[in-house]
């Protein structure tokens, strides 16, 4: 991050727009059902976290994001050693992965609500479905990486196939998976969002919607700018604890599916 | 995914092995024709609407509602993505700004849009291309700063004006950023499609599934799940061939 | 990069080269670059004339300064201290008539367009229109022999056919003055001879001035009708050719001249 003038003109557009956003809502033409003013969002927001209705949405965002999330790692990766280790079966089971992967996880929301009703686990498992194709995917690419030489000593060594996978395959090939893993954190909590938008009662999304419906603009800009700090906070933290990880990979244009 | 040609009728015989075996199930009844309908079952219903014509009005629609939205997105991307890519200070004024809008997911944008635009087919389209913009703003801009440092020299020594500079030689150059980054832009704008039909109602494959899954039509609904699929599969490729023949010039490296 | 208005007067039509008025003329020529180590001067008080329609070419060791002489000539780079004369007005800047052959073809060449798409970048930077274009781009494949390879792309063709592409690119703008960075050095020895030769027969023909960087001492006697020999950013020893053309690369190369310049030559560059 630069510092200096390059760090300081990034600030000029939005400060400049917050300040003329701000005069102009006290003029006469400002539509104030549908924007709000800056001042009002800041007190809606104030408000939202010191009765704890925003904290409370934000985690149980958070909570179905973690839980799909958990459930695609275990897969993803459980499935990504078997297949990255056994070409044959790759190409085997690949292609109806291939047929799977194009089904957008949004179209399964109706599907998950038949199975499992509103709530939690319904949420959870339409995160699960969109985050386990890039963990899946980028687990083999990164097996496959794996040097050829350790797998050998593995086989010499005569390792059971648990020590393998923990002593020799996981670590050797976890700074790649860890851009699977990456992709797939923003991923969760893109669709726990999109899935309370729709139509399950919980989390950020279904509060905004709520605040939408009950004609409080404030409180969705409030509740929209929250998340956006969210999203970018994650995103900052994890590219931290990437850059912190030995030879943890920076990009994923080679893994892209 | 590496798979060899030989592998190919292996493959086939696994998908129909789980094909088979789910349809067993079905018809054993061992898991509930509520949830998991037989494939025979969603074929025969994906089959009807085909031939009944049924699926062509909420397939165009979804279609519609997509390129439009994907279109727009492309647009504003390229533009600037270029900007972005080619100037220091768009760069430094532009920059952190976009970096922090682009981490919201675009369905959060849903509530503020439908307070501007109602729940409507223009809400659809503006949450669709807020959504898609990113992959192909962020690959142009790379298009357009990685242009060979030496390109740019024989601009220099050829001494072509600015214009002519960014269309005979930048916007090629990035040409292939910019596709990677529209094919992308692709996939997340089915998903938005998908996400503001059914959030606003609006007519289109995403409304379809969710009202079968009011009525409990579960086959309606497969089909419908597997009908997104395949157009999601089919438009990607159409545009991989579109690719593939604007970048012919592309060879593989020695 | 401030452009300069030039002469654009081509050598092309015959005009006789006139023995007194330097095509380019350089005065003390000074280029230091700085760098985290301090200033490191890299060439230092240059100063040379090449006549109107010669053959110069700049022989020395990597890192002498050859590539960054080339520079200044073609106007992508501003000298430190001295001037650059070219047709009597100071050179600021790049300009069409001075043509640079890169000696990277890989990355000179626009991998999008054909061979013939290639060639006419040049005409259109000069503004010229078809079907004007057309012909024009046509007579220089011929003259280039890329008959068979007019509609292919560059990642389809030999480095030789590349650079082939690129020399006619830069014919295309109908330079005066014709620059060229180590041209071959990618190249295997038979291509690299047979486009000697033909860049040999070209500036004899359309009567450019040539100057023609390499590091290969047996390539700049042959083509030069003058070769500058630098050494650590110096001009260490200039040597007028005076074998008669056409060359030959048999003959040529066995004339006892030729072997006494490089005898000459090859104990200078030794010393640095």
């Amino acid at each position: 991050m630069q510092r200096g003038p390059s760090g300081l003109r990034g600030w000029v557009i939005p400060v400049l727009a917050l300040v003329l956003w701000e005069l102009w809502s006290h003029a006469g033409t400002f539509p104030i059902d549908t924007l709000s003013r800056p001042s009002d969002i800041a007190v809606a927001g104030a408000r939202g976290f010191i009765d704890g209705s925003i904290p409370l949405a934000t985690w149980q965002t958070v909570q179905a994001a973690l839980y799909g999330l958990a459930v695609a790692a275990v897969l993803g990766i459980l499935f990504g050693v078997i297949l990255g280790l056994s070409p044959r079966l790759e190409g085997v089971v690949g292609p109806s992965i291939d047929a799977l992967r194009p089904v957008p996880s949004v179209a399964l929301i109706p599907l998950a609500l038949l199975m499992f009703g509103f709530g939690l686990q319904m949420e959870a498992s339409v995160v699960a479905f969109a985050c386990l194709w890039p963990i899946l995917l980028v687990t083999i690419a990164a097996v496959h990486g794996v040097e050829p030489r350790l797998l050998d000593v593995a086989r010499v060594l005569q390792m059971s196939f648990a020590a393998r996978m923990f002593k020799v395959i996981l670590p050797a090939a976890l700074g790649r998976i860890n851009v699977g893993l990456r992709i797939a954190v923003s991923i969760s909590l893109i669709v726990a969002v999109t899935v309370e938008i729709v139509l399950n009662p919980r989390g950020l999304g279904y509060s905004m919607i709520g605040a939408q419906q009950s004609l409080r603009p404030d409180l969705v800009y409030a509740q929209l700018l929250w998340l956006g700090l969210l999203g970018w906070g994650l995103n900052a933290a994890l590219n931290k604890a990437v850059s912190m990880w030995p030879g943890g990979v920076q990009s994923y244009e080679d893994v892209q599916p | 995914m590496r798979i060899l040609r030989s592998q190919w009728l292996w493959a086939l015989l696994f998908a129909a092995g789980l094909l088979l075996v789910w349809q067993v199930l079905a018809d054993q009844k061992w898991i509930s024709p509520v949830f998991f309908p037989s494939p025979s079952r969603t074929g025969a219903e994906l089959v009807r609407q085909v031939a009944e014509g049924q699926i062509w009005a909420p397939l165009g629609a979804t279609l519609q509602r997509m390129f439009f939205g994907w279109a727009l997105a492309s647009l504003l991307g390229v533009v600037v993505g270029a900007a972005i890519g080619s100037s220091r200070t768009a760069r430094d004024y532009l920059g952190p700004l976009l970096e922090f809008v682009r981490p919201l997911p675009a369905s959060a944008v849903i509530p503020a849009a439908i307070l501007f635009l109602g729940l409507s087919n223009e809400m659809a389209i503006a949450v669709i291309a807020f959504g898609a913009v990113w992959p192909v703003l962020l690959s142009s801009a790379h298009g357009f700063v990685a242009i060979e440092s030496k390109l740019r020299e024989v601009a220099a020594a050829l001494c072509l004006s600015r214009m002519q500079l960014i269309v005979k030689i930048a916007i090629p150059g990035a040409l292939p950023d910019i596709l990677a980054g529209a094919r992308v832009s692709l996939a997340i704008a089915l998903i938005l499609a998908v996400v503001t039909e059914m959030q606003a109602s609006q007519p289109g494959l995403g409304q379809n599934i969710l009202l079968a899954q009011r009525s409990l039509r579960s086959p309606e609904l497969y089909a419908g799940i597997v009908s997104l699929g395949i157009m999601g599969f089919v438009v990607n490729r159409a545009l991989l061939a579109v690719e593939r023949r604007l970048l012919r010039w592309r060879v593989a490296p020695a | 990069m401030r452009t300069s208005p030039e002469g654009v007067a081509s050598s092309l039509g015959g005009n006789p080269p006139a023995e007194s008025v330097s095509a380019v003329s350089v005065r003390r020529l000074c280029v230091s670059f700085a760098s985290a180590a301090g200033s490191h001067l890299v060439l230092s008080d240059i100063s040379f004339d090449v006549r109107d329609g010669q053959f110069l070419c700049v022989v020395g060791p990597s890192g002498c300064g050859k590539t960054t002489l080339l520079r200044l000539l073609a106007g992508l780079l501003a000298p430190s201290a001295g001037e650059i004369l070219f047709r009597g007005q100071p050179v600021r800047g790049p300009s069409r008539d001075r043509a640079i052959v890169f000696q990277d073809y890989t990355k000179a060449l626009l991998p999008w367009r054909t061979v013939a798409g290639n060639i006419a970048l040049s005409l259109e930077a000069c503004g010229i229109a078809e079907p004007d274009r057309g012909e024009r781009v046509g007579a220089l494949i011929e003259k280039m022999g890329l008959q068979r390879s007019a509609h292919q792309f560059p990642g389809q063709l030999s480095g030789g056919m590349q650079q082939r592409v690129q020399i006619a690119r830069c014919l295309a703008q109908q330079p005066t003055l014709l620059l060229m960075d180590e041209p071959f050095g990618a190249l295997d020895a038979m291509t690299r001879q047979t486009l000697q030769d033909e860049v040999a027969r070209l500036a004899t023909e359309q009567r450019t001035t040539v100057v023609f960087i390499t590091h290969d001492l047996e390539e700049a006697i042959y083509l030069g009708d003058r070769v500058i020999a630098l050494g650590a950013g110096r001009i260490a020893e200039t040597i007028d050719v005076e074998i008669a053309r056409p060359r030959n690369q048999l003959e040529t190369r066995e004339d006892p001249r030729f072997l006494a310049h490089r005898h000459r030559l090859f104990g200078l560059l030794q010393e640095h």
